[in-house]
């Protein structure tokens, strides 16, 4: 068992091409023991990296330690420890959960009896109590991705991946999903790494994040130092809006309306307290009623927006100056 | 029920247990790699024979496995009841029963064996475990062994103890035929070696099970159809050589040679080290091409 205080996963120079096209750039990554959300847009790579994290491909080039453990020498350790749940469908349909759970279990070395009753435990866990008798193939999309989280956790893995765990899912399903993800972490104490494309998933249940944008890690960090800095601060008047605009405009303030509210651009390092102070002057020299002020939190989505939007701006810039 | 309780005391026996039904921590025993080898194995054969699958999937093993064994059944309650002289029934005649059932089975087996896996992309979720794509390729040939083996192995054992049974000194029959299971063996691990392969290596690139065994059968039954009309059209010392290479034939001229008993087909049994040439040939034809499959990308 490896201390709490390593990290769970680190990477150096990891890359895997495909012939031309470059699945992941030279990713040096090192991410803690904590709930991990991967981050990225459908082809970013999210999956290409946790593939070659459990041996599933071979990296072109470049190196990466899982629970301590080299990625190539100590692969069949490193899967003795892991989970993982897939994106895509994975399930035989003629078969009952409870069966195939079960069997998953004796794949990851469980006695027969010791893995048939972990299968009825898990899959009870996850949800799935009397239908785990019935075949697979008769199972809603959210009771398939259940019985899938099942056969990940049966064999109670350190680390499981899941890879788009709300794939297909209704919002109830998606709902139901998130929360026995954060159940798996916080209650059960098993590392959880999270690939999503969506934002909502991530920020739910995650508190560390890795953000990959075409095959190049473009930020990782704790979300809550990710989205520290505070947010713009939006406004709302009793009178007319574009006035308001106006003035702060005048004020040198960075300005936009949105419906009735006015949102001011927080300047570098959040909203200070002399934007605060502009947009009182300005509320008191119009002399109207303020209806609201109140800063806005900056969500995991403006730090995508702003650090994927930073790499592509940039790399436009030196396309530029390269032609 | 009776109690000898006075009303409202308390219960000196609980009658009830409450069980934490939370998450627990696996801290049994883990038995590692080879458990899940032979875990898989088990599996495979279970799904080979369609058990705790629908009736219809059990259909064809129950059946293929009738036509194997009812003949040496027969046979064997035959000839208890007619003299040896009168009934004669070799294991080359048993084994035309036993090559057109190997070669269904080995039809409906291969596909059962590795399509399903694929087209259900179960392949991700085995390999992310402790279990090398060699290890899974083992463990589909092993089981795929056993069950063609059953067929191979199974009936000519039945005959073999029915004729030491019913001989008039069984010991001194069993030492004096002790050659034959050899024999028996020699016919068995050859022929579902060569239709095994064959069938793995078609299911390994096709997902559609009915599609993979039209694929063997249809397939096998071409080739031999032109190594026939080769057989045909040449009249030189190669002909007896064609049918290395006609994968119908050449399970009845194994039968024949290991027997040391004429084929059905109107062409000398050749020297055995050609059938096993044939058989070997095919097989590593077949391993490369499972290995470029399964396992070039580890």
């Amino acid at each position: 068992m490896m201390a709490a205080d390593q990290p769970i996963v680190t990477t150096s120079a990891l890359t895997k091409a495909y012939g031309p096209v470059i699945a992941l750039d030279s990713v040096d990554v090192s991410i803690p023991r904590s709930s991990i959300g991967l981050l990225g847009a459908n082809g970013a790579g999210k999956s290409t990296l946790i593939k070659l994290l459990l041996g599933l491909i071979s990296p072109t080039s470049g190196t990466a330690t899982m629970l301590g453990m080299d990625i190539r020498a100590d692969v069949l350790r490193i899967r003795e420890r892991v989970g993982y749940l897939p994106e895509s469908d994975c399930l035989p349909m003629d078969v009952t959960a409870a069966d195939f759970v079960g069997h998953m279990a004796e794949m990851s070395g469980l006695p027969g009896r010791d893995a048939r009753q972990r299968a009825n435990d898990v899959l009870y866990q996850v949800g799935v109590d009397e239908e785990r008798y019935r075949l697979i193939r008769g199972f809603s999309t959210g009771m398939k991705q259940r019985v899938k989280l099942a056969q990940a956790i049966v064999h109670d893995p350190e680390l499981v991946f899941l890879d788009e765990p709300t794939n297909g899912m209704d919002p109830q399903g998606r709902d139901d999903m998130l929360n026995l993800i954060n159940r798996i972490h916080r209650q059960l104490g098993i590392t959880v790494i999270v690939s999503s494309h969506l934002l909502e998933d991530i920020e739910r249940v995650c508190e560390y994040v890795v953000m990959v944008d075409r095959g190049k890690l473009v930020a990782n960090g704790r979300i809550d130092d990710l989205m520290e800095g505070g947010g713009d601060v939006v406004v709302q008047i009793d009178g007319d809006a574009q006035a308001l605009v106006d003035r702060l405009a005048a004020r040198n303030l960075t300005t936009r309306l949105n419906g009735l509210e006015v949102i001011v651009a927080a300047p570098e390092g959040g909203a200070t307290d002399a934007v605060y102070d502009a947009i009182r002057d300005a509320v008191v020299e119009m002399d109207v009623p303020l209806r609201l002020l109140r800063g806005r939190e900056r969500s995991l989505e403006d730090v995508y927006i702003q650090t994927v939007g930073g790499v592509i701006a940039a790399e436009q810039v030196v396309a530029a100056i390269v032609e | 029920m009776s109690s000898n309780q006075p009303p409202g005391a308390a219960p000196t026996q609980p009658y009830g247990e409450i069980y934490d039904l939370g998450y627990k921590h696996y801290d049994g025993k883990r038995l590692g790699r080879t458990h899940a080898i032979q875990a898989l194995i088990v599996y495979s054969i279970k799904r080979g024979l369609g058990i705790k699958k629908k009736w219809t999937a059990k259909l064809i093993p129950f059946l293929l496995y009738t036509v194997a064994f009812i003949p040496a059944f027969i046979v064997s309650g035959i000839q208890a009841f007619i003299p040896a002289d009168d009934f004669t029934y070799t294991y080359n005649d048993l084994n035309d029963f036993i090559g057109l059932t190997l070669f269904i089975f080995a039809a409906a087996l291969g596909p059962e064996m590795l399509s399903d896996d694929r087209r259900e992309n179960v392949l991700g979720l085995y390999f992310s475990r402790a279990l090398t794509r060699l290890d899974y390729l083992l463990a589909k040939i092993a089981a795929m062994g056993v069950l063609l083996g059953t067929i191979a192995f199974g009936p000519p054992l039945i005959l073999f103890i029915a004729n030491v049974l019913l001989a008039d000194n069984p010991i001194t029959y069993f030492f004096d035929h002790f050659g034959d299971l050899g024999r028996i063996a020699a016919y068995g691990i050859l022929v579902s070696a060569y239709l095994g392969a064959i069938a793995l290596v078609i299911a390994a690139y096709t997902n559609r099970k009915g599609v993979a065994g039209a694929i063997f059968i249809g397939g096998l039954l071409i080739v031999a159809a032109i190594a026939n009309a080769l057989f045909q059209a040449l009249d030189t010392g190669i002909r007896d050589y064609i049918i290395l290479f006609d994968p119908v034939d050449l399970i009845d001229a194994i039968s024949a040679w290991v027997w040391d008993e004429p084929t059905n087909m109107d062409i000398a049994v050749l020297q055995g080290g050609w059938y096993s040439l044939a058989v070997l040939g095919t097989i590593a034809i077949c391993s490369l091409v499972m290995y470029r499959r399964y396992l070039a990308d580890e």
